[in-house]
Formats: C-alpha cells, structure tokens, sequence
C-alpha cells in the first residue's frame, strides 16, 4: 500500500510542480512506483514539466466523473515505466471536483503504487482541499522570502487543522550568498518559524528552468545542485540520513541542521 | 363507384441504376405499407433465389420519418434476397436541412485558441489565428488553420474518416481525425530543435486508408486529395 503525498505551498510560483515532478522522478530513478497526480485544474503545468502533455486525452476530472477509467487517464512516462502521471484538466476550473471524488482517486491508485505525489494548486480554496483530501503526508514548499514563508505557515496551520501527519519542508531557490550575507531569510530562521522538520533545500539553479524548457526533469542531470537536492530529498523519504549540502560556508548551521536530520525519520 | 384506386401505388422499374421501387406519395402511408407488402410477396419469384439485390427506393414527395423508412425496409427486405441500397425522398424535415446545411457550411473564425480554450464547429472551420498549446479545435469535418497549430486538432468528430486537419504552420500536440489518434513527439523525445515547429512547410494530416492511422502530405498536394468536401 503506498503513501500519497500532497506537494503545497500556499503562494503560487514557490516550485511545487516542479518539486513534485523531480521528487517523483528521484523515486522512479531508485525503482519505486510512483504516480503523480495534478490537481491544478485549468492552469495544469506538471505534464508540460515533465514533458508528458502530447499522450493526454483523458484528465483526473473525466477519471472523477466516470467518463474514463482512472487507468485510462495514467500517462505511462517512457522514460522510466514505473512512473505514472494523472493529468489535471485543462478546460474546467476547481469546481469541476470534489474532496470526495479526489479521495476516492487516490484510494484507487495507492495499492498500485509505492508513492503517489500530489501537486497542490496555489490557493487555499477547493483545489486545495481537493489536493490534500486523500494525502497521508503533506510537504510544504516555500522559498526564503517572507510572504511566501508567510504563505507556507498559514498552510501548515490548515494542514494541522485537517490533521493531516506532520508536514516537512522543502525550502526552494535557496541563493547561500545572500543569505550569508543576511540580506534575506537562511533557512534556519524559516525552519525556526514554521517548526516543522526541514526534508531538505534546493539551490537556486539556472539549470532547472533549461531543463523545464526541454520537459525534462532536472533530476536526470546529475550534475546540477538542484538535482543533487532533489536527489537527497528523495532518499530521506526512502529513510536515508542524508546531510544537507553545499551550505558549510555558514559556520554552524551545517551541524545545526544535520542534528535535525539525525532525528528525521521518514514516515 | 371504384373502390381502390385502379392505379398501382408501388412500381417496380429497372433503371440504369438497377432496380427501382417507386412509392405513391399521395395515397394513405398505410395503404402504400399493404400494398407494397403484397407486392413483395406476389413478385418475389422476380428477383430469383440467386444472389443479393440491390434495390433503390423512390419515395417520391412523401416524407418520411425515421420509423416509417424502417418500416418500409422491413417490408422490402423481408424478401431475403433483397436488400436496398439508398431511399430517396424529394421530401426533407426541416432539422435534417438545417443539420445538411451545418455539416456542408464553412465556418470563418478569427481569434487565437488559448490554452484551455475548446472551439467545436459542426462542418468545416477556417481558422485566421493560432491554436495555441492547451487549447482545442474541433470539427464534425475539416480543420483549415491560416496560422500555427500548435494545440490540439480534432476533425470529423462525428466519425468522419475522410476529414483533413491543414495548418500553415503545422505543430500539435496531438491531431485527432475521427477516431484515428497522432501524438507528436514530447520536447524531450526530439532530436532537433525542440523549438522548431514539426514540419518546416504548410501540410495538411489525413487518415492514410491502408495504414488506418493519421499521415502528412504537403499542402501543396492537396488537389490530389480524393475528397475534401462531405457529401451526404
């Protein structure tokens, strides 16, 4: 039975599609099943990121609806055959589906699949809840700015509320230099704000937008910072101790953090 | 005093077409029904035990609903050699002119389709504009793009097997003609320029017949094209 995880963040543009769509690839590269699931209904991104929008024909609401079924709706990625995608629609808006619908879905899907990401739309309305209606775990994604930092704390409370795990975080296009210099939040203040466990942090890399260009996920490059954290990212959710990377210019906050890491355990 | 018309209200003819049934248009539906039926029974030596044949029916100024053809047919094909290949009537109900009129029609548009945008046409459609990634246009028969297509194409959606999708600029995400599906090659599955647009010249996609699957010809060859008009 796999676990579905809902990718959030409250403020749009932060990186959740694109978090979504490496994690799930990171997963699918060490061989677990994973689909991923877009619930942006009407401004869906994740298939345009992934390079899988060409093989569309059914959608998650014609899935919800009863006009396909769910299996028919799964674009097969080619790449890896363990990953799977279910394609928000693009001509409908958040209305066209309910929590109960979503719920249903990811019921379906989980004994299919090891993981199963969800990509949460910007917004705390009904996508929102759609999107997190069937998720067991929730990772939170902001960037090292204070309105999305603002954003993602409202979203942990709603996250409590709906008594969904303990949220972790992902802290996105985090820029060492400026945060160094304090020019704006280093991760150790946003993980002391919000008080959730850090899952890890992606530096602001130029490669992800070239790699988003070719609808290739920037985890299939190895090199790249942004693929090394998403690599990381998805070993800590397979339990792995990983430390955190590239941030020992900062006296300190290196072993701060990997203390953190020490006590994670992945759900 | 006359009881029944001396004049036969079904009439059998050959023509260089084959045979011909022609119906009375003015009498009783009922007595053309009863009359036709003993017709088919008394001259069903005329058409032999041997092979199928095709009869043509004429049914004059009458018209006919959906139920009465059939019933009609029945009669006729109750004689298990024959079977009829087309009903003619002079007469047509004002809906099935109004739908001829739509499937036979041009729609002009002049817009771009955006994304999440879907434009259904019943007949053909010339668009002056794009159809931008996400966005959809469909027709029940062809699809003339005077721009770029780069969305999603879908023509003879109703069945129509002989419709053509053209574009000056031709690169969909996926063209769709009846039933028959192309998926172009996702960004990342492409060896040139993923920029570039699929084909470098306007062309225009149709469902190769041995092939059963959709193929690009340049627009240039159109005129070679068999059909590109429905007729009904």
């Amino acid at each position: 039975m796999g676990e579905a995880i809902v990718i959030t963040s409250g403020k749009g543009g932060v990186g959740k599609t694109t978090t979504s769509a490496n994690i799930g690839t990171a997963l699918a590269l060490q061989g677990k099943h994973v689909c991923l699931i877009d619930t942006d209904i009407g401004l869906r991104n994740l298939d345009v990121v992934m390079g899988l929008e060409n093989r569309i024909i059914y959608d998650l609401v014609d899935a919800a609806e009863g006009r396909c079924r769910v299996e028919q709706a799964l674009i097969r990625d080619k790449r890896f055959e363990c990953l799977h995608l279910l394609p928000a629609a693009q001509t409908e808006d958040k209305s066209a589906l309910t929590s109960e619908q979503m719920k249903a879905i990811v019921e379906e899907l989980k004994p299919e699949y090891d993981y199963i990401f969800i990509d949460c739309p910007a917004g705390i309305e009904q996508g929102f809840k759609n999107a997190i209606a069937g998720a067991d775990q929730a990772i939170v994604v902001t960037t090292p700015d204070t309105s999305s930092v603002r954003d993602a704390d409202r979203i942990v409370g709603l996250l409590e509320q709906e008594k969904i795990g303990s949220p972790k975080l992902i802290v996105n296009r985090v820029r060492t230099k400026l945060a160094q210099e304090g020019d704006v939040l280093d991760v150790d203040d946003i993980v002391q704000l919000l008080a959730i466990d850090l899952l890890g942090i992606i530096l602001d890399d130029e490669n992800v937008l070239k790699a988003a260009h070719q609808g290739q996920p920037i985890v299939m490059d190895p090199d790249s910072h942004a693929s090394i954290g998403y690599r990381n990212i998805a070993r800590r959710i397979l339990g792995e101790s990983v430390p955190l990377m590239a941030l020992e210019e900062k006296k300190g906050f290196f072993a701060k953090l990997k203390s953190m890491f020490g006590l994670k355990s992945s759900s | 005093m006359k009881t029944g018309s001396s004049k036969s209200l079904v009439t059998i003819k050959g023509t260089k077409d084959g045979l011909t049934i022609l119906l009375d248009d003015q009498c009783s539906f009922d007595d053309l029904k009863s009359e036709l039926k003993e017709k088919m029974t008394r001259d069903q030596h005329l058409f032999g035990n041997g092979p199928e044949v095709v009869v043509n029916v004429d049914g004059g100024y009458r018209y006919f609903n959906k139920d009465q053809e059939e019933d009609i047919r029945m009669i006729i094909e109750d004689t298990k050699t024959i079977r009829v290949g087309s009903f003619h009537s002079e007469v047509m109900s004002r809906e099935d002119v109004k739908k001829e009129l739509e499937e036979s029609s041009l729609t002009t548009m002049k817009q771009i389709i955006r994304s999440g945008q879907v434009i259904s046409v019943k007949g053909d459609v010339l668009l002056l504009g794009d159809v931008n990634p996400g966005g959809v246009i469909e027709a029940t028969g062809n699809i003339y793009v005077l721009g770029t297509l780069k969305g999603i194409a879908r023509a003879g959606i109703d069945g129509y097997q002989k419709a053509v999708v053209s574009a000056s600029v031709m690169t969909p995400k996926q063209i769709s003609i009846a039933d028959v599906y192309f998926y172009a090659p996702e960004r990342h599955e492409r060896e040139e320029n993923a920029d570039e647009p699929l084909f470098d010249e306007p062309v225009y996609a149709y469902i190769h017949e041995e092939q059963q699957e959709v193929a690009f010809e340049k627009a240039r060859y159109f005129h070679r094209y068999p059909s590109i008009r429905r007729t009904s």
